[in-house]
């Protein structure tokens, strides 16, 4: 434990660990001092001179972003000194700022508004006319409006400390000075610029893929975790009119601390896809399909698995489904007469590592559960772009199931052969044509569930959208079959669910959601102390810089 | 002694202190030779060149200018560090800072091409567009302000028959603003190239001007 320091902040004793700084130690008063320059993440060079605060005896107003705590120091981040000086500042930042917030996409999310708002003047006095810069392509999905810029060069930052692809910077000086890439050499080719939207204080670095498509204040925010690859990045899915409109990072220092890559950041439309399967669909002997009630089509469904000899099961998941889903095939297919469980998933050539944060990385597999499929006891099969490899299961006479897997590659005839073909997924396939029953089920979006990342950390993730129809969540459908295979009860939340299946598989260790919390928990490691989470984000930045 | 009847007093008569005429005091560039791969590295980095034989199509960094670059390195700890001499070296092959030349100058350091940009850009004595042989720069800062730097840069501007920052007709031209140019006591003063010109008044530009047409090429 690092050694404690004691300090006043506007008339609080707070003790934190020396080396922390004032803005830092501010906020265990929950006082969080204005700055745009300072980012937990990035190097402070003090230059936006917004996070002055008054220390006792100094002569002048100190940086609060820089300036560390000393022993007995008296700080007044509030007194009419400190807020004198911010407001000064406040006014310089909108001498060139063009108010353009009803058209700006920041706006609702600016910090430059918040802080104007806050602890600004109510009028400007400027009277000049402003300087105009308009709006430059930086290439990739980034949008530059110079003018709204406050040239806190976070974005130059993140370019070069974290990334470390030095493709921003800060062109001419004084009041002309303006961030632009080279030229037209713009920002294609880095993995890792979405970032530098998320960081940017106010609106001008902006997502062409948002742009004007919601205002900040209309979208709801639910917790959930990247489902592009095995990495398992912390982010919030945001949402408006049932559509998942952009994906943000949520801070876990211990997983993805404030970035994720591009390539999950823009994946995200397949959420909100339509052409849903909605209802149960049970086929007929003339092979017309028909939609059904949920007990209905379930109790067809287990009529004819015991009309079965062969009920040994083939089964197909996929790394895109939930450790509940997938806890829940795997007793099904127990319960049934057991058999194989395979599954498919996209491996992409190599790791794109983000170098100033390397335990973070778009990783090779693309999906987000293979680990979490393996510790089930599920085999990998097919090539590298997830096809093929099925050639067991599609011949299969007794029972198949399938979850989640779309088997786009397969033919029609897939299953025909089998006694009970089950086809859970979200949309209607070709090779589903022969399943016997078609059961609707929700994607991650629109299900509480967790997925174990490629290093065994479990994490949860909560429901975003609303599923459509009578969608429901896989482990609720394939656990109300096992309830009554095996005549005990199937479970009734996702808590029970995962409950379950951690008692079950001793890799994840009586793991519950309570453990897991909102950041998630290493399988195997309940009640141990790990990562990084309650250290200052501070210096848990610093410790992850090196 | 001259026949340039400048009232400059720059030039104080041959006091038998320095063995130069009046003609290269005066002179539109340099005095004396300078060898182009530089002489001792000790200075190599950092002689006014300006503007020598500048061709904005030129190769950079080769042959003798190569082996003044390499003299550059060597005085600095880091490649980093040798930025700026470099980019000098390069304006006084081309006459000015090209993106070619910003990209071909982040690959001999290693640097990226945007941070050179940033730095170029950032010192005004990089021209970032091509110039005339004659680069005019008239300080319009406080002191000269007031003894009428303004007056001087439109009588700059209307002899040469352009506008500010633009090259003249006869490619020799190029008149800009410059903020202090360090000689207050003699406003106002004009830098054209290397050479200071000093207590100018309108009245004097077309002589200035006519004198330097008159010296033509290097």
């Amino acid at each position: 434990m690092a050694e404690l320091v004691k300090l006043t902040i506007d008339g609080h004793e707070v003790s934190v660990p020396k080396g922390t700084t004032i803005l830092e130690a501010a906020k265990q008063i929950d006082t969080l001092v204005p700055h745009y320059c300072y980012h937990p993440g990035l190097s402070s060079p003090a230059m936006c001179r917004l996070c002055l605060v008054e220390v006792e005896g100094a002569p002048k107003p100190l940086p609060s972003c820089v300036t560390t705590v000393t022993e007995g120091q008296v700080v007044k981040t509030q007194s009419e000194e400190a807020l004198g000086h911010r407001k000064g500042v406040l006014e310089f930042y909108l001498v060139n700022h063009p108010l353009d917030c009803p058209i700006c996409d920041m706006s609702g999310e600016c910090d430059l508004q918040d802080y104007v708002h806050l602890e600004g003047r109510k009028h400007g006095r400027g009277i000049e006319p402003k300087r105009v810069f308009g709006r430059d392509d930086f290439g990739g999905d980034v949008l530059f409006y110079g003018d709204r810029c406050v040239m806190c060069t976070r974005c130059v930052r993140f370019m070069n400390e974290v990334e470390q692809d030095e493709c921003l910077t800060v062109v001419e000086r004084g009041n002309r000075s303006v961030i632009d890439t080279f030229f037209d050499e713009g920002l294609e080719g880095t993995h890792w610029h979405g970032n530098v939207v998320d960081i940017c204080p106010v609106g001008a670095l902006v997502s062409k893929d948002f742009l004007y498509k919601a205002r900040a204040w209309d979208l709801d925010h639910t917790p959930s975790v990247c489902a592009s690859c095995s990495q398992g990045c912390n982010v919030l899915l945001h949402t408006r009119d049932n559509l998942v409109h952009r994906v943000k990072p949520r801070e876990n220092l211990d997983v993805n601390a404030w970035w994720m890559c591009d390539h999950g950041r823009l994946d995200y439309e397949w959420m909100n896809v339509g052409d849903r399967l909605e209802a149960p669909l049970v086929r007929g002997n003339e092979g017309t399909r028909t939609a059904k009630s949920w007990k209905d089509a379930l109790a067809d469904l287990l009529e004819r698995a015991s009309a079965l000899d062969d009920k040994s099961v083939r089964a197909v998941a996929s790394a895109r489904a939930s450790n509940e889903d997938l806890g829940a095939l795997a007793e099904l297919v127990g319960a049934f007469g057991g058999g194989e469980t395979v599954f498919r998933s996209p491996r992409a050539e190599e790791e794109i590592v983000l170098k100033g944060f390397p335990t973070l990385a778009r990783r090779t597999d693309l999906a987000p559960n293979v680990k979490g499929a393996g510790l089930l006891g599920m085999k990998r099969v097919g090539a590298d772009d997830a096809t093929g490899g099925l050639e067991s299961v599609a011949g299969h006479s007794g029972i198949v199931v399938v979850l989640g897997d779309a088997l786009a590659d397969q033919p029609e005839d897939f299953g025909s052969k089998a006694g009970l073909y089950i086809y859970l997924g979200t949309h209607d396939s070709a090779a589903a044509q022969a399943a016997h029953v078609v059961l609707p089920i929700t994607t991650h979006a629109e299900q509480e569930g967790t997925f174990t990342n490629h290093e065994g950390r479990v994490q949860r993730f909560w429901p975003a959208l609303e599923a459509p129809g009578m969608a429901r969540p896989a482990w609720l459908i394939l656990g109300a079959l096992d309830a009554e295979l095996t005549g005990e009860a199937g479970p009734q939340t996702a808590a029970e669910a995962f409950a379950e299946l951690s008692e079950a598989i001793p890799a994840l260790g009586g793991l519950t959601y309570e453990d897991l919390g909102t950041r998630g928990a290493v399988a195997g490691t309940k009640g141990a102390v790990v990562g990084t989470q309650g250290a200052p984000a501070g210096a848990a930045a610093q410790a992850a810089r090196g | 002694m001259s026949d340039v009847p400048f009232k400059n007093p720059g030039w104080a008569g041959n006091t038998g202190e320095f063995d130069l005429t009046e003609d290269q005091v005066r002179g539109d560039d340099f005095v004396g030779e300078r060898p182009k791969h530089g002489g001792h590295a000790s200075g190599a980095g950092t002689m006014p060149y300006m503007l020598a034989g500048k061709n904005p199509e030129g190769p950079l960094f080769e042959g003798e200018y190569q082996e003044r670059f390499e003299k550059i390195l060597t005085r600095y700890p880091t490649k980093r560090a040798a930025l700026l001499p470099t980019l000098a070296l390069a304006q006084e092959i081309r006459g000015h800072v090209s993106p070619e030349s910003m990209d071909r100058v982040a690959e001999l350091l290693d640097l990226s091409p945007a941070y050179v940009r940033g730095v170029s850009t950032f010192y005004t004595m990089y021209n970032k567009r091509p110039v005339g042989r004659y680069l005019v720069q008239v300080c319009t800062n406080i002191s000269c302000n007031l003894c009428g730097a303004d007056e001087v840069v439109e009588a700059f501007l209307n002899y040469t028959d352009t506008e500010l920052g633009r090259t003249s007709e006869d490619g020799n031209f190029t008149t800009i603003e410059a903020e202090c140019l360090a000689a207050c006591g003699y406003p106002t003063c004009v830098q054209i190239n290397s050479r200071y010109y000093e207590n100018v008044t309108p009245a004097e530009v077309p002589k200035i001007i006519e004198h330097l047409k008159a010296k033509g090429g290097d």
